[in-house]
């Protein structure tokens, strides 16, 4: 009886405590997990300032000092490079470990060992296909090749793991207790995560395959109208006067076909809505005479922040800026002397070949006559619940076979290679090691020779007066139309055989306008004596911001700022005129006179608090929706042309064949078409309001969310009072927008700089400061960073904090 | 005041403890005072459902105040409960539970050891 009951309570006991200590589904471990030593509650902050005024750190040579401002930037002064970099990962990691770790699980596949979500191994398998993890591999022996930056890679990697060892389990990351796995060693390889990542959102965007299945279905002709290369009165990076006196790599066009294979399911993309804004302008056009630089890469919002900002200074260097974390390097920002900033510069950087294997064993590959032989990797994913998944991987010269029949496509016959710039070994860090260090454009220009991509548009400013925009990055010179569909892996003509030189590379240096400007729009018009291509270019943010800056005159930060901030709908500005002629307003009730009469006083203005531009976007999308509906019928994956294409067509065919609705017997006209979709934008905002209430204002309507990378609501932040959209200079779209907006004013006697993100230097949800940066961004507001050689007297210092070697 | 002996050192020693071992540490206590100090079932069960209960919801409770409750009520969001006391709550049953199961344990544990005793005549 004794024994019975002792073996009952014990394992009564033992139940309790595995089930608490279980993750079930995607509950946390609840004992482990509210347990108040070592549960969430330990990652509740505080207010105030918590960081402790000594600290030891083992690697150190020398002591550092870090400064810390409102915003909590680390400044850090370090006597030599290693150890400012290593206390640099080490305060990178405090911050934002467990992003790092979601990073550099993302580029290496190996989410799927933590996230039990479906999809995800999917998702893991697509991202080592495409061949993150290998180049990140590749990436990290090309730094071998620089003995300084691979030094200070090292560093910044022992600064993590320095952080990680002195860690308790009271101390994980919110996330790391949500999701019950721990913090991994860090790498030397894991820091060199930012290029695959970067590349991966910024230079894969290609519709190769969709082209291809559109040329088939439509012709030739009607693809040309859908998809033109450039269309209208496009306002390219490169200003049109620009001369280009260099005779041109050879190059013909081979006389074949493409392949005209139709693929029905092709892989992810990256958003669409990934661009950039940048613009300088020199000392001529400023109130202070001096140069004045902005940039704000718009990217997909999320909590914690893509970008982290800290300051570098030791006695080589001083440099300010942000960082991706787990990156040493500062890809945005300013030092004593220049400021730099990107946009991305899109160049069809991907290509596919169709592969021809001999048989099943995949072993053998037709490429010119002659079978070569592939090289096959497994790839294994420890996944959350224990088990193992493979992949096999089929490398051909071209690259990897990413559709084949294990993947994407059930046709066996069907097996695309893909062809990435951003696979081949790249010095791109280096580039960037050096822009950190420059001190005036020539030096600025060495380090562009050495960038690889993703392709960028690089504005660049001096103190000296110097203003530039280079577009540097590896491009293939290609045959026209060579890669926009897919290609023969089998023919030596379907391939690239040289890369443009860098003296034939796209910039301009200090133009009689006295600015530059870039926002992922053509980089230049046909006179480029190189082809240049690429599916989705950008037709209206800049064509704004060179409006703007064409009449402005004495200009001072603020406008600069303001610049970044403005919320003008040009395309609004372009087609609701022309949307509202065609409307039949003598049918109107009293419901349609309203919505009517609210467009037609509009000013073209996407401010948070006007109903105009709820009503204008509402329409439309029903307007783009009913127009190309036929699309949505069809079972092969295509694109539905740009909106600016769509508008250009509405104003020169009335009648064009896609006009029609299909769900309707009577062919419609353009005409018809917009009076039918008016009556449904009235019907529907009626029934946003019956769920949602009478305020419908643009910000509140639009509702921008910053979100968590979890996707948890109670982590991320809805209904942002911000104003402007995509095609609009303030990108703030529903989950996309400016990433970081930048001002610099390059004063000779000392760099003055503003800058904002929508979120927080801390990653933790626990922290009173967690996203407190967005109100603040939301309204266009900025702080005035602290900067300088020498900080210590700066009253806007909040903590001074020593570290020593241990 | 064998009940509040318990208590204590459940309090004392989980509280120590737990700032090296894993959650279930108090277990582990729970069930040694169950076993050092003998004592009738239902007396052990009070003494590790208040220690574990108390020491776990009021330090849960002390970390909430202290930080304006900044994390557990965006914690509670993800939970079925829309007020972050309930969150204290759970915390506070689960130490309890634990507590109480462990200090059980240690109790039936210690009755194995137990020869049976003559029941005495006077008593």
């Amino acid at each position: 009886m004794k024994t019975f009951r002792f073996v009952f309570f014990v394992a009564l006991t033992l139940a309790f405590g595995i089930i608490l200590n279980t993750k079930i589904g995607r509950t946390p471990p609840l004992g482990k997990f509210l347990n108040p030593f070592s549960g969430f509650w330990t990652n509740a902050e505080e207010p105030g300032v918590n960081y402790s005024e000594k600290l030891k750190i083992e690697g150190l040579d020398e002591e550092v000092t870090v400064y810390y401002d409102e915003l909590r930037i680390p400044h850090i002064y370090a006597q030599n490079e290693l150890d400012l970099h290593l206390v640099q990962g080490y305060l990178t990691a405090r911050d934002r470990l467990w992003q790092m770790d979601f990073f550099s699980r993302i580029v290496l596949g190996k989410l799927s060992e933590v996230l039990d979500n479906p999809g995800v191994l999917d998702f893991d398998k697509l991202n080592r296909r495409i061949g993150l993890k290998r180049m990140t591999h590749e990436f990290y022996e090309q730094t071998k090749e620089a003995p300084e930056l691979h030094a200070i890679i090292q560093a910044y990697s022992d600064g993590v793991n320095a952080y990680i060892d002195q860690m308790s389990a009271a101390d994980y990351p919110l996330e790391f207790k949500l999701l019950n796995y721990q913090p991994e060693k860090w790498s030397p390889l894991k820091t060199c995560l930012a290029y695959a990542m970067l590349s991966n959102t910024l230079s894969r965007g290609e519709s190769d395959l969709e082209n291809t299945n559109a040329l088939k279905l439509f012709g030739r002709e009607l693809f040309n109208i859908l998809y033109p290369e450039q269309i209208g009165n496009i306002d390219p990076v490169i200003r049109k006067t620009r001369n280009w006196n260099f005779a041109p790599v050879p190059v013909d066009k081979p006389d074949v076909s493409f392949p005209l294979l139709e693929t029905s399911e092709t892989i992810d993309k990256p958003h669409p809505l990934n661009g950039s804004n940048n613009f300088a302008v020199s000392g001529q056009k400023t109130k202070s005479g001096n140069v004045l630089l902005a940039n704000e890469p718009d990217l997909e919002l999320t909590l914690p922040s893509i970008w982290y900002a800290s300051h570098l200074n030791d006695t080589e260097k001083n440099v300010m800026g942000v960082t991706v974390p787990g990156t040493p390097i500062v890809l945005i920002g300013f030092n004593d002397s220049i400021s730099w900033g990107v946009t991305n510069s899109p160049r069809d950087q991907v290509d596919w070949y169709a592969i021809e294997f001999r048989d099943e064993s995949r072993e053998e590959y037709l490429y010119n006559n002659q079978w070569f032989k592939t090289e096959k990797v497994i790839e294994e994913f420890e996944l959350a619940d224990g088990s193992t998944a493979y992949d096999t991987i089929i490398y051909t010269h071209h690259g990897p076979v990413v559709y084949d029949r294990n993947f994407r496509t059930e046709n066996k016959r069907r097996n695309f290679a893909m062809k990435w710039i951003a696979h081949f070994p790249s010095t791109t860090f280096d580039a960037m090691y050096d822009v950190n260090r420059a001190q005036n454009y020539n030096q600025f220009v060495s380090a562009m020779k050495k960038f690889q991509g993703p392709p960028q548009n690089f504005i660049f400013g001096s103190a000296q007066g110097d203003i530039a925009l280079w577009l540097p990055g590896k491009f293939p010179v290609k045959w026209k139309e060579q890669g926009k569909f897919l290609m023969d892996g089998a023919k030596i003509s379907h391939e690239w055989k040289d890369y443009i030189p860098f003296e034939h590379y796209m910039y301009d240096v200090n133009p009689e306008q006295n600015y530059l400007t870039s926002a992922n729009q053509h980089p230049v018009d046909t006179l480029y004596p190189y082809y240049v291509y690429d599916h989705n270019y950008e037709y209206y943010r800049g064509r704004r911001i060179n409006d703007r800056l064409r009449v402005l005159t004495e200009i001072l930060p603020k406008d600069m700022m303001r610049l970044q901030n403005d919320n003008y709908n040009y395309m609004a500005s372009e087609s609701l005129p022309m949307m509202l002629d065609n409307l039949d307003t003598s049918t109107f009730t009293s419901g349609e006179w309203n919505y009517y009469q609210t467009l037609k006083e509009w000013d073209y203005f996407n401010a948070p608090n006007l109903k105009a531009p709820s009503n204008y976007q509402l329409w439309w999308d029903l307007l783009y929706e009913s127009t190309w509906d036929e699309f949505d019928t069809v079972s092969i994956a295509i694109n539905k042309p740009h909106r600016f294409v769509t508008i250009d067509q509405f104003k020169s065919d009335s009648t064009f064949i896609f006009s029609d609705i299909l769900q309707t017997p009577t062919g419609e006209s353009t005409r018809d078409l917009m009076n039918i979709t008016f009556k449904q934008a009235v019907d529907s905002l009626d029934n946003w309001i019956a769920e949602n209430g009478e305020d419908y204002n643009w910000s509140k309507f639009k509702n921008t969310t910053v979100r968590h990378l979890l996707r948890l609501d109670p982590f991320s932040k809805s209904q942002v009072p911000v104003g402007g959209y995509s095609g609009i200079v303030n990108a703030a779209s529903k989950g996309h927008g400016p990433s970081w907006r930048m001002v610099v004013e390059l004063n000779p006697e000392g760099t003055k700089a503003w800058g904002v993100y929508p979120g927080s230097q801390t990653g933790n949800p626990g922290s009173p400061l967690y996203a407190h940066m967005i109100d603040n961004w939301a309204t266009g507001n900025y702080y005035e960073l602290v900067f300088g050689s020498d900080i210590s007297t700066s009253n806007k210092l909040i903590f001074t904090q020593t570290i020593e070697a241990k | 005041m064998k009940l509040i002996a318990r208590i204590l050192l459940i309090i004392i020693l989980s509280y120590l403890l737990s700032l090296y071992f894993p959650w279930w540490i108090l277990m582990v206590v729970a069930f040694v005072v169950g076993f050092s100090i003998p004592g009738n079932g239902i007396n052990l069960f009070i003494a590790g459902f208040l220690g574990g209960g108390l020491l776990w919801m009021s330090y849960a409770w002390y970390i909430d105040i202290k930080t304006e409750s900044i994390l557990s009520n965006k914690i509670v969001a993800l939970f079925p409960f829309n007020d972050s006391i309930f969150l204290l709550i759970l915390t506070g049953i689960i130490g309890a539970l634990a507590g109480a199961l462990g200090i059980i344990s240690g109790g039936s544990f210690r009755q194995l050891f137990m020869k049976k005793k003559q029941k005495s005549f006077y008593s």
